[in-house]
């Protein structure tokens, strides 16, 4: 641990004669949170800022409607293979059962700890089509879909396919991220990755012509479900 | 790595250079407007919120120590491992024991500023380890051989022509000029990288230290993939890179986009806390390195408010001197106005003496700063260290005592000023002389001298009041 001691004694060392305009002790309070506005208001702005950003929004008014885009989607590419969350994590019950009625059969996602069987999988699931995910939750303001991990919740369904299809209830829309962070605190800790996707991938590195489909998806679909 | 060339070669060098300069042009006017638009969305033009992040900034900085001790504990409670290294080359060991001890032959690497600062590709390679650029503009530069023209567009120098038949001839890929057709090309060559590395190389936008969180912000998915799909992630982070709170994150990350890139929020927001529990897939390993390389004594010193900055390149582009020059001529990693400063901030003033010149302090980059650091004040403090160190020129040494006598007697000035009226009327070219003889040259040799006008502004003034009785109706 000689380095750690060395930096932040360094450090100390350095507080002592530095100059750092505008800084204080503590932080000012935080500015008061936006008002409550009701999930109408959010779900729109969300579908409004989501689409801008050239996700597909979709707003089906019940579950069983919910179920039938999916299933549409599915069926507008017949994919080989599909990657997707387990039931107990999809705000859709069931889900995996109807697309497997469809025979659409979901990858297993578990990717193993010995590199060669690593690899070896990740080539196969490299083959999924379609990933089917759900949302922790969705940001009015930005039309983020806000994703994250445990123990069934592959990150490579939403990552690596070339459509990411992710199923968002529409009681889990907030105004902002801060109002995010506020409801579920503990969201960051207790999952290894969280991820805020705001639309397909995309790059302008080759003359700034806007490419979309880069590394990550090329088409994202959010379905709002009631 | 310094180049060979002094800084006025570099600058002559950019100043020629015709495709350099579409490819400024191109960006630098771009993300101007981009950003532009962006802060145009907030009531106020964002000044609240840039305030509040600029406060975010100082108060963690000014608490470092504590903050950086809680994140590094954070860290290794969530399954990290938290490396400190004082130097470019202790960062770059660290990196190389860690790929040893776990068998890595190959890397896949995201883009990171503080990776080119320590040379950590060239280091990895002389050790025998496969690193490839993911970032799509990178990867193109790295196959081109060359460096990046830009910091966020690295390869928008090269036409969309070039970039096929680079492609064509590196990868491949058969020959085509259309922008999506190539992308598609480098997914799927990437995609065989990314899902076959033993490590991916990252940096980090932001750490948070109340959960040890490591925040990756970026639009194609690369970063993504480079920390999800290898066994090992390693995480390379400057040590003033941190924010207290996820809240205080959620205030920088409504800065940070549209300062780059005129986004709301980037493609993909990451926030990475320890390797993969009982999860499906992610890294088995997470090794953050923490890399001082003089950051702890920039921060004693009359110029730590440069380690406020986020590395969101709005600086560059409102810059009329990078605008011109491009990145190259700064001659180290870190361009622009906050090269400007960072740069002999972090390796002595001795080398760097002629950045902190490179300006007019028009002040361009503290207005679109997200966190309002005040260049023009820091390149002055520089500017006189410089000096104290003997660095100012010979000509410039004799010439302002002269101009001193100039200014405090009226005599000597008026005579001087009949002078150089006379003498620049008659050598100036359409209005400026670009070339005097030395001394003179010292001004010359970096700036233009306007002609003077016919009439002295006294003279002028004088003359209208005979003629009008007053001289301030035309």
């Amino acid at each position: 641990m000689a380095d750690r001691d060395s930096i932040l004694n360094a450090i100390r060392q350095s507080l002592t004669t530095t100059h750092l305009p505008e800084a204080q002790a503590t932080l000012p309070p935080r500015p008061a949170s936006v008002p409550g506005l009701d999930s109408g208001a959010l779900a729109d702005s969300f579908a409004r800022e989501a689409s801008a950003l050239g996700v597909v929004v979709h707003r089906p008014q019940t579950q069983a409607q919910a179920v039938e885009t999916v299933l549409k989607i599915l069926h507008e590419s017949e994919p080989d293979e599909v990657l997707t969350w387990s039931d107990d994590d999809l705000p859709l019950p069931h889900l995996n059962d109807f697309l497997r009625a469809e025979n659409f059969d979901p990858l297993d996602p578990l990717v193993p700890v010995d590199p060669i069987a690593r690899q070896k999988k990740l080539a196969e699931l490299a083959r999924a089509e379609i990933g089917v995910t759900g949302a922790l939750a969705g940001l009015a303001d930005t039309g983020a879909l806000v994703v994250n991990t445990s123990p069934a919740r592959s990150r490579l369904a939403s990552l690596l396919p070339p459509v990411h299809v992710a199923l968002l209830s529409v009681r889990s829309l907030y105004p902002t991220m801060a109002a995010f962070f506020a409801a579920h605190p503990d969201s960051v800790r207790e999952a290894s990755n969280l991820v805020f996707i705001t639309g397909p991938s995309s790059t302008g590195d080759i003359e700034f012509t806007l490419t979309v489909g880069v590394h990550g998806p090329k088409t994202v679909h959010g379905v709002l479900v009631p | 790595m310094q180049s060979n060339l002094t800084f006025h070669e570099r600058v002559e060098d950019a100043l020629q250079n015709q495709t350099l300069h579409l490819a400024l042009d191109r960006a630098t006017g771009r993300f101007t407007s981009l950003r532009a638009n962006a802060f145009a969305s907030f009531a106020d033009n964002g000044d609240a919120i840039r305030d509040r992040a600029r406060m975010i900034r100082a108060h963690t900085l000014s608490r470092l120590d504590t903050y950086l001790a809680q994140f590094a504990d954070a860290v290794e409670a969530a399954g990290g491992h938290v490396h400190w290294a004082s130097t470019a080359e202790a960062a770059n060991t660290v990196v190389i024991q860690i790929a040893k001890q776990n068998n890595v032959r190959s890397i896949v690497k995201g883009k990171s500023m503080v990776t080119e600062e320590t040379h950590l590709n060239h280091a990895l390679e002389s050790a025998g380890l496969t690193v490839i650029e993911s970032d799509l503009g990178e990867y193109i530069i790295q196959l081109a051989g060359e460096t990046p023209s830009h910091i966020i567009a690295p390869a928008i120098h090269k036409t969309k022509e070039q970039i096929g038949q680079l492609l064509h001839e590196k990868i491949g890929m058969p020959l085509t000029d259309e922008p999506s057709k190539m992308t598609a090309a480098a997914r799927a060559k990437l995609r065989d990288v990314f899902l076959n590395a033993d490590m991916g190389i990252s940096g980090v936008n932001f750490g948070v230290a109340e959960t040890g969180t490591i925040c990756l912000v970026e639009n194609e998915g690369n970063g993504r993939l480079t920390t999800t799909a290898p066994r090992i992630h390693l995480a390379m982070m400057g040590i003033e890179r941190l924010v207290p709170t996820l809240h205080d994150l959620s205030v920088m990350l409504q800065v940070l986009a549209r300062s780059a890139t005129g986004q709301k929020l980037s493609v993909y927001t990451n926030l990475i806390t320890g390797p993969r529990r009982a999860d499906a897939d992610g890294p088995d390993q997470l090794h953050v390195v923490l890399v001082d390389n003089g950051r702890s004594r920039v921060l004693g010193t009359e110029v730590a408010e440069i380690l406020y900055c986020i590395r969101c390149g709005a600086c560059l582009n409102a810059c009329p001197v990078y605008q011109q020059i491009g990145g190259h001529a700064y001659g180290g990693v870190y361009t622009g106005p906050v090269g400007a400063v960072l740069t002999p901030a972090l390796y002595g003033i001795d080398l760097w003496s002629e950045l902190p010149h490179a300006s007019s302090l028009c002040g361009a980059c503290r207005e679109v700063c997200p966190v309002r650091i005040d260049i023009p004040r820091m390149l002055l403090q520089l500017r006189d260290e410089g000096h104290r160190a003997g660095k100012t020129p010979g000509w410039l040494k004799l010439g302002l005592p002269f101009y001193r006598l100039a200014a405090t007697t009226p005599w000597v000035f008026h005579l001087g000023a009949w002078l150089a009226r006379t003498a620049t009327r008659l050598l100036a070219a359409q209005g400026w002389l670009t070339k005097l003889p030395p001394p003179l040259s010292g001004w010359t040799a970096s700036r233009d001298f306007p002609a003077f006008a016919p009439r002295s502004f006294s003279a002028q003034f004088k003359r209208r009041k005979n003629h009008k009785g007053t001289a301030f109706t035309k």
